[in-house]
């Protein structure tokens, strides 16, 4: 490929490349490579909005068309981030409207976003087509009347697990009659009702709609309705699956669900009355798909539920499912990719629910294609974790959460350490792991000496010392993302692995015993990490170096420490003083 | 009476005259090269239909990729191709070097055949993607230009860091510490007991003793017992990463492990914010019964099984380790070492561990842990 090679043919060659991992490889080749890739990025990932600023974003990549970004850390999902943290969209809103005029979609999580940063949406974009605001806050249903009635392309307007100010439902009924290139609603967070014949005459007039998901306020009895004007629908998300039983009700459902050849995809379900659920049995062949964690139904309609559904990949369902649910699942779903059981009252200690390990252990033994588990459960034992790897050595997921803080092997009472080592020494692509029980130094041991492939790790409650933490900074070679919390992990693993930090996108660290002092550090030997302190307890100001802090975020950037915080949040600079 | 003449197919196509670059000229059938866009616009033009005004190519197209073109444009104009055929003779088509595959690409650009610039293009990218930057310039020959302010590589995973090799082989040793330690720990265990003394062991051992592990047992009692008593009364927790002044007193001590003999050691202290000094003193009291099993320097359980000659090593690698750990942090760390004792706040100590009060916050706090949204 000598100088002779054509940038425009070399430029056509990377639009076939698409992931950014390989874009960012193809930009550290050479200088010419740099050049011309970065002239036809035409979509960003930034996994933190501080880890560079949007004018650097700008001046790099200027012909972009595509931006996602991430803000709050993911604890802030268990509210272990305060508010005010930050995360802000509008910096990046102000710049992009001016820079990207030719911009299409905007993906966003755990970000804090306004009407007005909204509206600038609406009102920059000629063609703007995709809006994705995943656990997002900060706007009310105003804005998305904005993007209702300005953005004329729109063809997703996705709002999953937003909170969402309803001031009210009407947003729904600025979408212009003239707009018919909607693909994908998905408004199931919102509270407020939407008026019906607003939402059905936009459904009528979308017919490429193909996501469909509603809010808890959409009666069952409408539901056929809308069936009825979006039979091509591959998404569905009902809204409150509950009625008057009344067969004239139900044989029009049935009939509704029966029309729709594509649908693929179930959500919803709340509020179910369980004699209506057969009537979307005629689409349960055909789902991938299935998520009935809003569902309070029971073992038994669970059960009968999922043996008719043998080409499902992917259910999310309450632990009302019980072990003869999951048993009926390994028997029936062999193409399960994804697992998630959610508990359905968290905070009792004994439920009376018989989900036990043996459940998922089940699961793991039928399921050959099964990748990706989030369990929640009462007991575990290390022999089921170290079956469950045997069974599954292609997990790249494994998040167990044992309801009971440090909740040894009940049968053995003693630590889960081999149990998770068992996972980790098995499932050698291991991605993503999340740690619960009692656990020692030795499970990070294992994880530190085995997982090498781990990207992401959740520990919580866990380890007796450094050691454990020193391990897994030492190890996991590919570990991006670390959160911790309540965990006696202090000074020294922290201090000893610095160099470790730079190569990760972030760590989280709440209720340890990092002190005042070595974050401080920290931060004078890595000026490209920013090391935040988030103290709400008093002044951090005259707080002594020898003090814990109350949490710690620390991430690389290329931008420098942040202003936009609140007092009880500092960034380390390099400057700071010694407090005695 | 004269029959017409056997018209011969051949005789029927008609040909076309093309140059490369280099002045070759060569003949090709007019149905296969008005499958090239350019080749197309210059018959229309007039071009090409003998020798003497042959169409000229342009650059990037020499004689074997030419070949190649018309090759590609003999098989793909016959119209009853099925797909599948189309496909199975595009795969076997591109499996050439890649200098070959890049001037391909080249040409197919130069002659506007969108379906060959696309197929080839394709396969570039595919022999691109998944690698590195180096293997990537390797594979196509490119010269590394890039500075390294402009590359900003994150850096490389350093497990090699002779410190962490070597920490990490002290940790080993202390393992087996641990181990017989667990048995003695109540398994229900609410408070956490964090046994920071062995890293500190460690690193007062890196700074201050270089290999005097031989004569311990006697010396080791005594300094249990001073130890024991001072700890009563500094419970201050500090950040305790090195402390340059006990590599004075390094002479004075004997053993390897159990160190943490000489006065300013105390002062120094822990790092760890231990919830109650009760348990830390019954903790001593259990590790102090161990010392006397296992504390040389050239013990078997580091598992790679000291000899002299290793051990003159690791002495070396210790003595250089306390160096590099003494110039690297900064006087403030020594400023921070020497804080005096404090009181640790009691908030803290309520919300670390479990004496029972924060027991029901603890738990609905950590099944939180993956729940409050059901997120992906």
């Amino acid at each position: 490929m000598g100088h002779s090679f054509p940038e425009e043919v070399l430029e056509h060659v990377f639009s076939f490349i698409t992931s950014h991992k390989d874009r960012n490889v193809v930009s550290l080749v050479c200088k010419s490579w740099y050049e011309i890739e970065r002239w036809c990025r035409r979509s960003i990932f930034i996994g933190n909005c501080y880890a560079v600023s949007p004018k650097m974003m700008i001046r790099r990549f200027p012909e972009v068309r595509s931006v996602e970004l991430k803000g709050k850390p993911h604890f802030a999902d268990f509210n272990l981030v305060p508010d005010g943290w930050g995360g802000y969209f509008y910096p990046w809103i102000s710049e992009m409207s001016r820079a990207y005029p030719w911009l299409e979609e905007i993906k966003l999580k755990r970000m804090v976003v306004t009407d007005e940063g909204l509206e600038l949406i609406s009102k920059s974009f000629k063609n703007f087509k995709v809006l994705i605001l995943s656990s997002c806050e900060g706007f009310s249903t105003d804005g998305l009347a904005a993007i209702a009635a300005h953005c004329r392309n729109l063809k997703e307007l996705d709002l999953r697990e937003s909170e969402v100010e309803d001031v009210s439902g009407h947003w729904l009924s600025h979408f212009p009659e003239t707009c018919t290139s909607l693909e994908s609603l998905n408004m199931a967070c919102l509270g407020s009702e939407v008026s019906f014949s607003a939402l059905q005459r936009l459904v009528s007039r979308s017919p490429n709609l193909k996501t469909l998901r509603l809010n808890r306020t959409v009666p069952l009895e409408k539901l056929s309705t809308l069936l009825r004007r979006a039979p091509q629908l591959l998404q569905m998300g009902t809204g409150a699956y509950s009625a008057e039983p009344r067969s004239d009700l139900y044989s029009n459902l049935l009939d509704a669900f029966s029309k729709c050849k594509n649908l693929n995809e179930l959500s919803g379900f709340w509020d179910v009355v369980p004699s209506y659920l057969p009537a979307f049995y005629p689409v349960c062949s055909r789902l991938t798909s299935l998520n009935l964690s809003y569902a309070t139904i029971q073992s038994p309609e669970i059960t009968k539920i999922v043996t008719q559904c043998p080409n499902l990949q992917r259910l999310w369902v309450l632990d009302y499912i019980e072990d003869t649910g999951l048993n009926a699942l390994s028997l029936s779903c062999k193409e399960l990719r994804e697992l998630r059981v959610f508990p359905s009252d968290p905070f009792v200690v004994d439920a009376n629910v018989s989900l036990t390990e043996e459940g998922l252990v089940a699961v793991s033994q039928g399921c050959r294609n099964l990748q990706s588990v989030l369990y929640f459960c009462r007991q575990m034992t290390n022999s089921a974790l170290t079956t469950i790897a045997r069974n599954r050595p292609n997990l790249t997921c494994f998040r167990l959460c044992i309801l009971e803080p440090r909740a040894p092997d009940y049968l053995t009472l003693e630590p889960l350490d081999t149990g998770f080592g068992a996972i980790v020494e098995h499932c050698k692509g291991l991605e993503r792991l999340s740690l619960s029980g009692l656990l020692t130094d030795r499970v990070f041991e294992y994880i530190g000496t085995r997982g090498k492939k781990l990207e992401m790790l959740s520990i919580a409650f866990a380890g007796d010392s450094d050691l454990g933490l020193h391990h897994v900074l030492s190890g996991c070679e590919s570990l991006r993302k670390l959160e911790i919390r309540d965990c006696p992990f202090g000074d020294k693993a922290l201090l000893a692995n610095v160099s470790k930090l730079e190569t990760m996108r972030s760590l989280w660290m709440s209720s340890c015993l990092v002190s005042l002092g070595a974050c401080k550090l920290l931060s004078q030997k890595m000026p490209r990490l920013n090391v935040e302190v988030i103290d709400e307890r008093g002044d951090l100001d005259s707080m002594l170096d020898a003090y814990p802090v109350e949490k710690l975020y620390i991430y690389r950037t290329v931008a420098g420490p942040r202003f936009d915080m609140p007092s009880f949040i500092r960034t380390m600079a390099v400057d700071q003083q010694p407090n005695r | 009476m004269s029959e017409p003449d056997v018209i011969k197919p051949e005789m029927m196509k008609s040909y076309i005259w093309l140059q490369t670059a280099d002045g070759s000229i060569q003949q090709v059938e007019q149905e296969v090269a008005i499958f090239c866009p350019l080749i197309c616009h210059e018959i229309h033009a007039g071009m090409g239909s003998s020798k003497t005004y042959p169409i000229s190519l342009p650059a990037r197209v020499n004689p074997v990729t030419l070949s190649l073109i018309l090759d590609y444009c003999r098989f793909h104009q016959v119209p009853g191709r099925s797909n599948k055929e189309r496909k199975s003779f595009d795969e076997k088509f591109i499996r050439m070097d890649t200098n070959r595959l890049c001037e391909l690409t080249s040409a197919a650009d130069s002659l506007q055949l969108k379906p060959l610039v696309d197929l080839t293009s394709r396969a570039l990218a595919r022999m691109i993607e998944g690698k590195t930057p180096e293997e990537i310039r390797e594979t196509f020959h490119i010269p590394d230009d890039l500075t390294e302010e402009e590359k900003l590589e994150p850096l490389k995973n350093i497990t090699d860091d002779p410190r962490i090799r070597l920490l990490n082989r002290l940790y080993a040793r202390k393992r087996k510490e641990l181990k017989e330690k667990e048995k003695l720990k109540n398994v229900e265990v609410e408070a956490e007991h964090v046994d920071d003394r062995s890293v500190d062991e460690l690193l007062s051992f890196i700074n201050g003793e270089n290999g005097e592990s031989k004569e311990v047992k006697t010396a080791k009692s005594k300094k249990k017992n001073r130890r024991r008593k001072e700890q009563h009364k500094n419970n201050a927790p500090v950040c305790a990463i090195s402390d340059t002044s006990s590599t004075n007193n390094a002479t004075k001590e004997s053993n390897g492990i159990g160190s943490v003999g000489h006065d300013d050691d105390d002062n120094r202290v822990k790092s760890r914010c231990l919830p109650n000094i009760n348990e830390l003193l019954k903790l001593q009291d259990s590790e102090d019964d161990r010392f006397g099993l296992d504390d040389e320097f050239d013990d078997c359980d580091i598992g790679d099984g000291i000899d002299p000659e290793i051990k003159e090593q690791i002495d070396r690698e210790v003595e250089d380790f306390a160096r590099r750990l003494n110039s690297d942090w900064p006087e403030r760390v020594q400023e921070l070492l020497s804080l005096g004792q404090e009181r640790r706040p009691t908030l803290y100590s309520v919300s670390v561990n479990g004496n029972g009060n924060g027991c029901s916050a603890k738990f609905s706090n950590s099944t939180r842990l993956e729940m409050e949204k059901h997120e992906k």
